[in-house]
């Protein structure tokens, strides 16, 4: 039988790790089932000004995004240790951690419909205002999803 | 001798180009504390909204800052910097000499040795804040705090864009939903 792909976009929260703990005791004893972990950071912007001092400024200011970067892969690495450590072989467990393309749900989206994931696990923070601005991710990934089984841990 | 202003006008223009280029509020948000913070040489920057209910201030975006320090806890709006109307600009020049953070170990830890704290409003009504850290004791000039402003100000326009841009697209969703039989 083929096994079941997981998808668990994960960003650090506290919601992201309660996240992390229900793909344990859900899927820690199931061998058919691969976790992918998937974070994406928003690239700088690319800005064309006359004077590009400014831009030459704040580029070499920037060397801490590359720090940044390395932590939240660092973190990212620790969450597929975590499995690991709960019962997960190593090769059950994998992760993706690149710049984001469009928007985070579109993002997971298309992440899900070009690797072929069964299983989506999402977390959802019910008192979260901050989506009335940057629109419900969960809310936009389970619309644009057939056939996908979505979780969403609250 | 008078604090030398750091925003010009080629701040100003990359501000706005991040504004009014963005297609979302979270990229928005996400890049406008990537420029301020490389703009400014500063340690990091956070754009809050805030939540009424609660009266807490939600991370939007931050940049420079720790997942330590993003997740050190709820920061209360009475609390966070304690000013009595929360509608000012708030300047801790040097945070070792203040009592008026809700974190202060959490702050040196990171270090944080300034912060300057400025309301996001919206008829008059705050909505939430833009804060910037420095790991240097910070004498800001007025006219960069003047100037700051301004860009909260703007940020609280664009935050108002993308609420009524992603209610329209609900509406817009939820209308394309309905078959033509039933119109």
């Amino acid at each position: 039988m083929d096994k079941q792909k997981v998808l668990v976009p994960y960003n650090f929260t506290n919601y992201d790790e309660k996240a992390l703990d229900f793909v344990i005791r859900r899927f820690a004893e199931d061998k058919g089932v691969e976790v992918t972990f998937f974070n994406a950071y928003t690239p700088v912007p690319k800005i064309e000004l006359r004077n590009s001092l400014i831009m030459e400024k704040i580029s070499s200011n920037l060397a801490y995004l590359q720090q940044k970067i390395h932590e939240h892969e660092t973190g990212i690495k620790q969450a597929r240790e975590k499995l690991i450590q709960k019962g997960f072989s190593s090769n059950r467990v994998h992760y993706i951690f690149r710049a984001l393309n469009k928007d985070v749900a579109q993002d997971i989206v298309d992440l899900v419909l070009d690797n072929g994931f069964d299983i989506v696990i999402l977390n959802r923070n019910p008192g979260k205002i901050t989506r009335f601005f940057t629109g419900s991710v969960s809310n936009k990934v389970m619309k644009s999803l057939k056939q996908v089984d979505v979780y969403v841990v609250t | 001798m008078a604090v030398q202003s750091k925003i010009d006008l080629e701040i100003f223009q990359l501000v706005f180009e991040v504004i009014t280029k963005s297609e979302n509020a979270d990229t928005m948000a996400n890049q406008l504390t990537q420029v301020l913070v490389g703009a400014l040489g500063i340690k990091g920057a956070t754009i809050f909204v805030l939540n009424p209910e609660l009266e807490e201030l939600e991370i939007l975006a931050s940049s420079g800052l720790s997942i330590n320090y993003v997740n050190k806890g709820p920061v209360l709006v009475d609390k966070s910097i304690k000013l009595s109307s929360n509608r000012e600009p708030v300047i801790i020049s040097d945070v070792t000499t203040s009592d008026r953070l809700q974190y202060p170990d959490k702050a040196k830890e990171e270090d944080i040795r300034a912060i300057v704290s400025l309301p996001i409003t919206l008829h008059g009504k705050i909505v939430g804040a833009l804060r910037l850290y420095r790991s240097q004791v910070w004498d800001i000039s007025e006219q960069d705090v003047e100037h700051l402003q301004v860009v909260a100000q703007n940020i609280g326009v664009a935050l108002m864009y993308f609420r009524l841009a992603n209610a329209v697209l609900s509406v817009k969703e939820t209308v394309n939903e309905v078959h033509s039989v039933w119109l």
